[in-house]
């Protein structure tokens, strides 16, 4: 059993509203910095980034978790946290699909580029990665699972894009042990839900602004599960830093 | 004025069954967000939305409102509908947006009120 310092809520230069200088090496390099043990990836609806930051942290000695942030039907974020890149890129795929087919405007809504571990630029995503998909929340939670994935509604506790702001409740037909929060008040809602807290970095001086101590035997989306349940001494716990 | 007499000046598709029209109207919303609706709606207001989430019918309940008018040709699920009748919610659709339902409206019950 160990603690790890957990950021697991970051975005690359993919998402359209991070930074251009979220590239693998200075992600990794700001988590390091901070004392981060271990990093997600979460960009909008999309997990492309992953294979490289995973790759870059490993050689950093790093943990990481595949991640995404999906929007659904409702304009509600969904973080989601795979053990493999495969299966998170099972649902990423799925949630492509599903995202409309507008095109991004560069201007306004900032670049999303792929890059390599040498910053190099593979490729830009023509599709707006930030929008709703068609999915609703519900739909996109099964999915989520089916792939062996952890659902966390991310940032409940702000005025946008939360499962809070947009539906105002929790939803009877859907259980989330784990939820995300931004500020230092943890709303009445969440009872005994555990309490992530992550920085959402969209630049690199942001990461780490916030972290959560997970206490588990590894690092994997069942043992974060067990540590939410509070089993055999495992814990999670939030600050704001 | 009648919930039932706004369903037909405004031309509104009814999307549960059993639910009791018989009940006034005196005012209107207009909000996609729950928790503002949640704070905001008024007991005999219609609430005009493009939300479709289960939680609406919950919403509707708990607020009052004399009934949900689903703008813009969205249509929820078969299991919301049915809560929404199970809990008396009139559940109403309507092609057209939600600026021109809310147009047509406040000209409705503005001219109950002169």
């Amino acid at each position: 059993m160990r603690s790890y310092v957990a950021d697991l809520h970051i975005h690359s230069c993919l998402s359209p509203c991070g930074s251009l200088r979220m590239s693998p090496q200075a992600i990794v390099d700001a988590a390091v910095d901070r004392g981060i043990d271990v990093i997600a990836l979460t960009d909008h609806n999309t997990c492309e980034m992953g294979p490289v930051v995973a790759h870059t942290a490993e050689k950093a000695g790093l943990a990481f978790l595949y991640g995404i942030e999906i929007q659904t039907r409702e304009e509600v974020h969904l973080l989601a946290y795979f053990n493999d890149a495969d299966a998170c890129n099972a649902l990423s795929e799925e949630v492509y699909a599903y995202l409309p087919d507008v095109r991004n405007d560069p201007e306004y809504f900032g670049d999303q580029v792929v890059v390599d571990e040498q910053d190099n630029i593979i490729r830009t995503e023509e599709k707006l990665l930030l929008n709703s998909i068609t999915l609703s929340l519900e739909d996109v939670t099964e999915r989520v699972r089916a792939h062996g994935g952890l659902p966390v509604p991310a940032h409940i506790d702000r005025g946008a894009f939360s499962l809070l702001g947009q539906l105002g409740f929790f939803p009877e037909t859907t259980v989330y042990p784990i939820v995300e929060v931004w500020g230092a008040t943890v709303p009445n809602e969440c009872g005994q839900r555990a309490i992530l807290r992550s920085s959402d970095a969209h630049e690199p001086e942001q990461i780490g602004r916030r972290t959560s101590v997970l206490t588990m035997e590894r690092v994997s989306v069942e043992e974060i599960l067990l540590a939410a349940a509070g089993v055999g001494g495992r814990s999670i716990r939030s600050e704001e830093s | 004025m009648l919930l039932t007499d706004v369903v037909t000046a405004l031309g509104l598709q009814v999307l549960t069954s059993g639910v009791d029209f018989d009940r006034e109207v005196r005012g209107g919303i207009v909000c996609d967000l729950l928790s503002i609706v949640l704070a905001k709606a008024q007991p005999q207001d219609m609430w005009i939305t493009i939300q479709r989430h289960q939680n609406i019918v919950a919403v509707a309940k708990v607020t009052s409102v004399a009934g949900v008018i689903l703008a813009d040709g969205i249509v929820p699920e078969q299991d919301v509908i049915d809560r929404a009748s199970e809990e008396g919610i009139p559940l109403l659709a309507t092609k057209e947006s939600s600026f021109v339902v809310c147009g047509k409206l406040f000209a409705l019950v503005s001219s109950e009120e002169e």
